[in-house]
């Protein structure tokens, strides 16, 4: 038997032996006497490991090395997401010691967790077989379903684990079916092979040869909906990420939902191109209900972190539409603008979270994330106020932002594939969205509260960083993109080699 | 580089100012002033070095910048954006000015925040590529949202969130708009580019320019306001601080008229004619609504703002007659309005600082205690209501000549407009000024030097355009005839006769 060629998944070995050096360096770490232990070294093992990885996969980007038989590949594809998993871990872990210090349940499987996720996540980017996929889906996600239920005593955060798990293993068991239906009729789980044969069912006139065909492409990509909750799959958003812990609520919104998205396109563009147009139009239709079904729950929210939730569902439907776009006209335009969005939806959208999170910290106890509790904070904290209004402005897509980057791209492909009527109703529920965005800022500058109160502390330290990183890159990302664009044209380039 | 450090001087004052001047009002108020007058400076250099006498664009920076999409920094002027860029930081030095006092809450981040409106303004006129326009243009509505929210009168949030939906909504439609004719034009034989010149070139037709004109259009009719998109404007002005009330109707409102000139008739000219008839109901439906309101307003500001509602339909009046009176006369009722109702707010914010009260019948008698204040207020609402010798004359002259020569009818109704402005103005300064003398108000001082300092530039502007308007038109004769060269070969298929207006009205597009 060949050995596997093993330097495709340097990226993810490193995460794993980080992940279990956390958890070994975790006990023998000394109290200081008070009985609270610093766990300083494990953020710095679990931040080198995340910065070693995404190193490597950069250093590694030029290389397109296949592996274990054509079940995955190192790209630029699989870099491009490596490298936005990778900041995006960092960031949020960055945003977590003083949220979880705050909760006293600061401990270091929340790291290793993290790590194993980032992991799976990694590996859906390269994947470029179904069953590899599966696996990497699982394994993200029971990292995730824990997570979700970190604050174990919490009932709150006990719905939120439950409800994720029983949903997404259906949804599992969904993309399962769907797979094993690909399998039945192409006889193959490979992406490539997996394309070549259901083309030929297509291109034949068989109608019932086609239909099972189109099922497997139905199956799976419902299965992926779930995981990216667009409408109607997504009722287990807003709970699940209201309960979670407020920085892996913010990991869920970005990680696992870009991860579903690489996915996706990936495993369509190269497995389904027998049927672009079907499962273009798929997605499209799913997109407008994501749309509208996101932006609308989130106009009558009054909490803040559940409107988040909300819209990111809305997000997901503004990327669905670049993806459906893509099939629709077999082009990787739309596509690219998915990326770019994904990126920019990363930044801002962990540092609304983030913002949340700190406020969750060093706001007064019963401190609940509702509009009401945020009133005149830009009189008693003018800097997070700020900071929350540059990322729900980039939420938005107001000019000068990632955001507003991230929607022209996308609108731009979409509007490209003479699919204009779809550019005009994502733009128009977008306007619906400066509404419930705005509201907070209304709240925020415009409002006084009820009751006095301060702040605890300051914006610092590991927090501060975070935030900083994901503001300059919201900003940057809103100025100067064409980077972004040449990465995911490349990225493009090579998935369709 | 010149247009750049006109753009952005504001932005670099606002950081000065938010970096080293923190709870320093008197040194971030002398800092926000010093850098709006360096701005106007700057203006005025360029305008002096400006040449007349050529349509072409000048003072042009071109940088590429998202290469992939063609998408460049490019920046230029012509005399009707020198125009306006003048206009734009003459008002906000008055601004700045008339601030000086009235906000006491939060000052630094209201400074910042006119600054920040300032650049926005400024590139919407010198941007030369769509992306770059489109940039500005929504940039400016968060520092406008923030002074109506943060700083603004009791309804202040209905009105700022109002005032933001409206805009958001057209500018997000008009964006698709733009993709769309980008993407055509790629398609079809032109290069990849948002460059306005290049775009203009490209000769759109068919549906797709139907609808992109509309587009286009309607996000700058939510913005002229013309009527019946023009809701948001009577909350967000009188909600708005007085500063903000100036620069909204002195040069937010004129962005709208830039863009129909600019994109409406330069990028679909075969379309604009076809929509000259609506647009001309349309804008002799809000002369005559917009003054009917304002003669029923009981409150002073609000009367301002349903006034603008009337002149700016007769500024989409002028300039969709297509000839050289009417656009000419657009254009400088534009800058007239821009100085005498930026003037008008002015007044009724300094009778407000003193008052507490913008409602007509609390006032009385003003003359008495404050003749100098009712002096300036007389001048301007003379200016308002088209006195010969004032700028508002000259405008709304040029513009009935425009709308005459093409369709006596909507002469006709226009005049009835400047009537009922008369109307509803003196009206307005009778009540106030004159009349019985309410007790309370005797003992009121009148304007102080620098709140005459703040009005003298706007009435030195009045005046100016009023006896020798040649020094504007000038810059404007080039641009013109440029508009008008771009629609003859369309215009001259149409005639003018009431029956062919009225067919085509109902055979629409």
């Amino acid at each position: 038997m060949q050995t596997p060629d093993l330097v495709p998944i340097i990226p993810e070995l490193i995460l794993l032996v980080t992940a279990l050096i956390v958890l070994l360096v975790e006990p023998f770490l000394k109290s200081d006497g008070t009985g609270r232990i610093d766990r300083t070294a494990l953020i710095a093992i679990t931040l080198t490991g995340l910065v070693g990885s995404v190193a490597v996969s950069l250093g590694l980007s030029g290389e397109d090395r296949e592996s274990f038989a054509g079940m995955l590949v190192l790209d630029s594809w699989a870099v491009f997401f490596n490298v936005l998993f990778g900041v995006g871990a960092v960031l949020t872990v960055l945003m977590s010691p003083g949220y979880l210090e705050a909760h006293r349940r600061h401990l270091g499987e929340y790291y290793a967790l993290l790590l194993f996720a980032v992991i799976g996540m990694n590996l859906m980017a390269a994947a470029r077989d179904f069953i590899l996929l599966y696996v990497a889906i699982e394994l993200m996600a029971i990292s995730s379903y824990l997570l979700a239920a970190f604050f174990r005593y919490r009932i709150r955060s006990n719905e939120a684990s439950l409800k994720y798990f029983l949903t997404g293993s259906f949804a599992s068991a969904i993309l399962l079916y769907g797979v094993s239906l690909v399998y039945g009729q192409a006889g193959a789980t490979n992406y490539s092979a997996t394309g070549r044969a259901m083309g030929e069912i297509m291109q034949s006139a068989a109608t019932g040869g086609k239909a099972g065909v189109l099922l497997a492409v139905f199956l799976v990509a419902i299965g992926l909906a779930f995981k990216v909750s667009a409408a109607p799959f997504h009722m287990w958003t807003p709970d699940v990420y209201q309960g979670a812990p407020t920085p892996i609520a913010a990991f869920f919104s970005v990680g696992p939902k870009a991860a579903a998205f690489s996915a996706m396109m990936a495993a369509f563009v190269a497995a389904f191109p027998g049927a672009l147009k079907e499962w273009g139009l798929f997605f499209i239709v799913l997109s407008i209900v994501t749309m509208l079904a996101g932006n609308l729950y989130a106009l009558v929210q009054t909490n803040v972190k559940r409107m988040l939730a909300y819209s990111s569902i809305a997000h997901a439907g503004y990327l669905l539409a670049g993806v459906g776009a893509m099939g629709w006209s077999g082009n990787t335009l739309p596509g690219q603008g998915v990326m770019i969005y994904l990126a920019a939806y990363t930044f801002m959208n962990l540092g609304a979270f983030g913002i949340l999170a700190y406020l969750k910290a060093q706001m007064p106890k019963g401190f609940d994330y509702s509009l009401k509790s945020l009133a005149g904070l830009g009189r008693r904290s003018p800097w997070t106020a700020s900071l929350l209004t540059l990322f729900l402005l980039s939420l938005t897509g107001i000019p000068g932002t990632a955001g507003f980057i991230g929607k022209f791209y996308v609108f731009s492909g979409v509007v490209w594939a003479d699919l204009w009527w779809l550019a005009v109703v994502g733009v128009l529920l977008t306007a619906v969205s400066a509404y419930y965005y705005l509201r907070v800022v209304i709240y925020m500058f415009f409002r006084e509260p009820e009751r006095e109160y301060t702040l605890k502390e300051p914006i610092g330290g590991a927090m501060a960083a975070s935030l900083a990183v994901s503001a300059i890159a919201t900003v940057a990302i809103g100025l100067v993109p064409s980077w972004l664009w040449d990465a995911a044209a490349s990225g493009f380039g090579a998935l369709l080699k | 580089m010149s247009l750049t450090l006109l753009t952005f001087l504001p932005i670099a004052g606002a950081v000065v100012m938010l970096i080293f001047m923190r709870g320093r009002p008197s040194a971030y108020k002398t800092t926000a002033l010093v850098t709006s007058v360096l701005t106007l400076g700057v203006a005025i250099y360029l305008a002096a070095r400006f040449r007349t006498g050529t349509a072409g664009f000048q003072f042009i920076e071109d940088h590429r910048w998202i290469e992939g999409l063609g998408i460049s920094y490019h920046l230029g002027v012509d005399g009707i954006s020198v125009l306006l860029v003048l206009l734009t930081t003459l008002l906000t030095v008055v601004a700045i000015l008339c601030s000086w006092n009235s906000i006491k809450d939060r000052g630094l981040a209201f400074f910042i925040s006119l600054l920040v409106l300032e650049t926005g303004m400024l590139g919407v006129f010198v941007s030369m590529d769509l992306f770059l326009f489109y940039v500005f243009w929504e940039i400016q509505l968060i520092p406008m949202y923030f002074i109506i929210g943060v700083w603004g009168g009791p309804r202040r949030v209905y009105a700022a969130i109002k005032f933001f939906l409206f805009t958001f909504v057209g500018s997000v439609v008009m964006l698709v708009a733009i993709l769309a004719v980008v993407w055509w034009y790629a398609k079809n034989g032109g290069p990849l580019t948002f460059d306005i010149l290049e775009l203009q070139k490209a000769g759109f037709s068919g549906p797709l320019a139907v609808w992109s004109f509309i587009a286009f259009f309607v996000a700058f009719a939510i913005k002229v306001p013309m009527f019946p998109v023009h809701t948001w404007l009577p909350d967000a002005h009188t909600e708005a601080p007085t500063a903000g009330s100036v620069v909204l109707a002195g040069v937010l409102l004129k962005m709208g008229v830039y863009g129909m000139i600019r994109f409406c008739i330069g990028f679909f000219p075969e379309v604009a004619v076809k929509a000259m008839v609506p647009v001309l109901i349309l804008s002799a439906v809000a002369v005559i609504y917009g003054a009917v309101m304002s003669l029923v307003q009981p409150d002073m500001k609000r009367l301002v703002a349903y006034s603008s509602v009337s002149h700016m339909g007769f500024i989409t009046a002028g300039l969709f007659t297509f000839n050289q009176q009417g656009i000419e006369g657009s254009v400088l009722q534009m800058v007239s309005h821009g100085v005498l109702t930026g003037a008008l707010f002015m007044m009724v914010g300094f009778f407000y600082d003193r008052t507490h009260t913008r409602l007509i019948e609390d006032y009385g008698g003003m003359a008495r205690p404050m003749p100098v204040a009712a002096a300036f207020f007389s001048l301007f609402v003379l200016g308002s209501l088209g006195l010969p010798g004032l700028s508002g004359f000259v405008g709304e002259f040029l513009i009935l000549v425009g709308v005459f020569q093409y369709a006596k009818v909507f002469a006709v109704i226009a005049s009835v407009g400047v009537v009922l402005g008369a109307a509803y103005l003196l009206w307005m300064y009778q009540r106030t000024m004159f009349q019985q003398t309410n007790e309370k108000w005797l003992s009121l001082k009148d304007l102080s030097a620098r709140e005459i300092v703040s009005l003298a530039p706007l009435v030195g502007m009045a005046v100016w355009i009023g006896l020798y308007p040649h020094t504007f038109l000038n810059l404007l004769h080039a641009p013109t005839q440029n508009i008008i060269s771009q629609v003859q070969p369309y215009l001259a298929e149409r005639g003018s006769s009431l029956l062919e207006m009225v067919g085509s009205l109902f055979g629409g597009f």
